[in-house]
């Protein structure tokens, strides 16, 4: 198995009363309530919490897109993943925001990508989510009977754009483009591997499986509810011919560990209870503009205007509720590592997604739980389905090519800072002449 | 609303014209004799043959032609722009053999009929929107009809929320709740709902103004605004703006009416219509 730390980075002072006084935790709650020193204090500290996985070897860190929303507060992911970029060496960097259709010209994105995978000597993961509702309809306007439509176009031109080694033209519905040529282009070839974060409409599992890209569910909810999605995503890849390789599919799940049950929900209780009970405060008016869902995702009982909102997100329940149901998994590592590995055998996920910073969670309780994550929970994990390729990571250069911030590369002289002058105009970079 | 269109009423007939390969396909409902009238219906579409159509009937020969996604018609995908869609308005009036018909439009509808009678003027004879939407003025916003639970709109759709189209618009939208124990026709009827939802959305996501306001002076059809007094949906200000643009225009106001005029004051409605149209 691989492990993701996966930050959502909420606002972590939302009022008491707060689910009395706004209508959403999304789309119209006033920026009165955010102070941007208190900002200031939380980006940097969440920053703090994602190095650290770095260097506790979890494989991949990873970071997303929200707009006007206080439970996630990336609305550039590649922001934060160009500050990560730098103060990281080891973990992919999974970034599962970049939600295309936004972008204007979508080669923006592939550009953007290609820094950054440049910069991180191959280590990016790149993610392309259509966008919740909230977000690409209500915050960025974008139009929900044609938002599909034009995310599928703004995908081809970017895999294009990553493709082509010549400019080209682009007369797409959306987007007209003349000179469509990438400078950068990324490291890994012919790009960056894709995860396409889902809520599990079908037409997501279909172009998953077309392209070959990681099916993400990104639930709050927990496995057990997510049994019948993810039994759907297998079935829809077994009926068209495709793999069952484990690692095609990500599951994100809440995880917070201590040194028992018991301390666990006396440090976690009050961080947990301000993620469902505030950060998850959403008005079902905006959870799905018409045409956002097709109507054969409506008919599968999916989420939407059609079927409920908020009665199966986590509100008004107890720990223990929240704990037997597996909305989190949660409790001393023993028990963490059990429940995970029935999540990873019963939903068959080769890549978790663990949300390990929770609600209102201060840095050093993150920190505690994700070293004893690190420590007793990952070793027992990582054998399962080891026996199967996983071609959803990052190929990042060998150790010995990749650059150290401030230290040039490992070893071996003529590749580092300072020659750029006899390199002008002579040879190809190192990575083309040895690919 | 969609769903329950195939019983639109008893002296209503329901065809389904075909405008040719790679157009939409159409339903159209009709009723009644004499000069024509060419009705384009709200977002809501025309569920049941009710209100003002039925008394605009008892004079008129009254066609309503539902766009794709309501009733029984389709091809919403060839219509990509708000240009394909005023043009498909023209290629039904031909395809029912109209001339310079008469238009009357109910929000949506008005605003489509506007922009109609802006783009060939000489093709529309008389015109009366019913509130249309189409324009907008940052001190009076057009309530965000794609942003609210269904039921939610109700108060601001009509003036006495105690009337019968309130009350069996809230029966209706009320299925909107957050409850999953539907029964699979009540998700059918929902997912038609939404459909035609989307069908609006197409052309008036996030924001219904695009530029009318610059084309109304094309009008050339003498044309009549009718306007609840009482609307909390486009604000009554915006009746002014539109009669003041439109070179040959007169502003009504139906009294104590909210937006859906036609359903909350049917006779005062039809009555208003057709003193128009015979004058």
């Amino acid at each position: 198995m691989k492990f993701t730390w996966f930050h959502l980075m909420p606002y972590r002072w939302l009022p008491d009363d707060f689910r009395d006084r706004y209508h959403s935790v999304w789309v119209d709650v006033p920026n009165a309530i955010y102070e941007p020193e208190a900002g200031h204090v939380l980006y940097n500290e969440y920053l703090d919490m994602l190095e650290y996985a770095d260097e506790l070897g979890f494989d991949a860190i990873g970071v997303n897109e929200h707009h006007q929303n206080a439970y996630g507060m990336m609305p550039s992911p590649n922001i934060m993943a160009a500050a990560l970029a730098r103060r990281t060496s080891r973990a992919n960097i999974l970034v599962l925001g970049n939600s295309i259709a936004l972008y204007n010209p979508p080669v923006r994105v592939a550009e953007e990508f290609a820094m950054l995978d440049v910069i991180t000597g191959g280590r990016l993961i790149g993610g392309f989510p259509v966008g919740t509702s909230m977000d690409i309809n209500y915050c960025y306007g974008q139009n929900p009977a044609t938002v599909r439509d034009k995310y599928r176009e703004a995908h081809d031109l970017i895999i294009k754009a990553w493709r082509e080694r010549e400019p080209f033209a682009w007369n797409g519905k959306y987007t007209k483009l003349r000179y469509v040529n990438l400078w950068p282009r990324p490291i890994q070839q012919p790009h960056p591997p894709i995860w396409i974060p889902g809520l599990g409409s079908i037409e997501t599992w279909d172009f998953c499986v077309e392209h070959d890209y990681n099916y993400s569910y990104l639930s709050f909810s927990g496995y057990k509810r997510a049994q019948k999605m993810m039994d759907g995503y297998w079935e829809r890849r077994a009926k068209v011919g495709a793999s069952d390789n484990p690692y095609s599919a990500a599951f994100f799940q809440q995880v917070c560990v201590s040194d028992s049950d018991a301390a666990c929900e006396r440090e976690w209780w009050p961080h947990v209870d301000y993620f469902f009970n505030k950060c998850l405060h959403l008005y079902p008016g905006t959870s799905a503009a018409p045409g956002y869902m097709s109507e054969a995702s409506m008919r599968a009982g999916i989420v939407s205007q059609v079927g409920n909102t908020t009665q199966n997100m986590g509100m008004n329940k107890t720990w223990k509720e929240l704990c037997e149901q597996r909305y989190i998994v949660a409790g001393s590592p023993a028990t963490v590592r059990q429940q995970l590995e029935e999540l990873a055998r019963s939903l068959r996920v080769g890549h978790l997604a663990l949300g390990l910073h929770i609600g209102s969670a201060p840095l050093d309780l993150t920190n505690r739980s994700t070293e004893l994550f690190a420590r007793e929970v990952m070793p027992h994990l990582r054998p399962i389905y080891a026996e199967y390729e996983d071609r959803w990571s990052a190929r990042p250069l060998p150790p010995g090519r990749r650059m150290a911030p401030g230290a040039g590369l490992p070893h071996g002289p003529g590749n580092g800072a300072g020659n750029g002058a006899e390199r002008a105009g002579s040879t190809r970079p190192a990575a083309e002449a040895r690919a | 609303m969609s769903a329950v269109a195939a019983s639109p009423g008893p002296d209503v007939r329901s065809r389904v014209l075909d405008l040719g390969a790679g157009r939409p396909t159409i339903e159209v409902l009709e009723a009644g004799r004499g000069e024509p009238v060419l009705w384009l219906h709200g977002a809501g579409g025309i569920p049941v043959w009710e209100g003002a159509l039925p008394r605009l009937a008892a004079r008129h020969r009254v066609l309503a032609p539902l766009l794709p996604g309501f009733g029984r018609s389709e091809g919403l995908d060839v219509l990509e722009d708000q240009l394909d869609l005023f043009l498909h308005g023209f290629d039904v009036m031909a395809a029912l053999g109209l001339e310079r018909p008469a238009v009357v439009g109910e929000s949506m509808g008005g605003w489509m009929a506007a922009e109609m009678a802006a783009l060939r003027p000489r093709d529309v004879g008389k015109l009366v929107l019913l509130a249309p939407v189409g324009l907008w003025r940052d001190e009076a916003p057009v309530v965000d009809m794609f942003g609210h639970m269904t039921h939610e709109l109700v108060p601001y759709l009509f003036h006495d929320q105690g009337c019968e189209a309130a009350q069996r618009m809230l029966a209706l939208t009320g299925m909107f709740s957050e409850r999953d124990d539907r029964t699979p026709e009540q998700v059918e009827m929902l997912i038609g709902l939404i459909r035609g939802f989307r069908t609006a959305a197409k052309f008036l996501f996030p924001i219904p103004e695009s530029g009318l306001e610059r084309r109304l002076w094309r009008i050339e059809a003498p044309t009549l605004l009718l306007w609840g007094d009482d609307d909390r949906f486009v604000a009554p200000l915006y009746g002014r703006l539109f009669a003041q643009k439109i070179p040959r225009a007169r502003l009504e106001a139906i009294a104590r009416a909210g937006h859906l005029l036609a359903a909350e004051r049917p006779e005062e409605t039809a009555e208003a219509v057709a003193r128009f149209l015979a004058a």
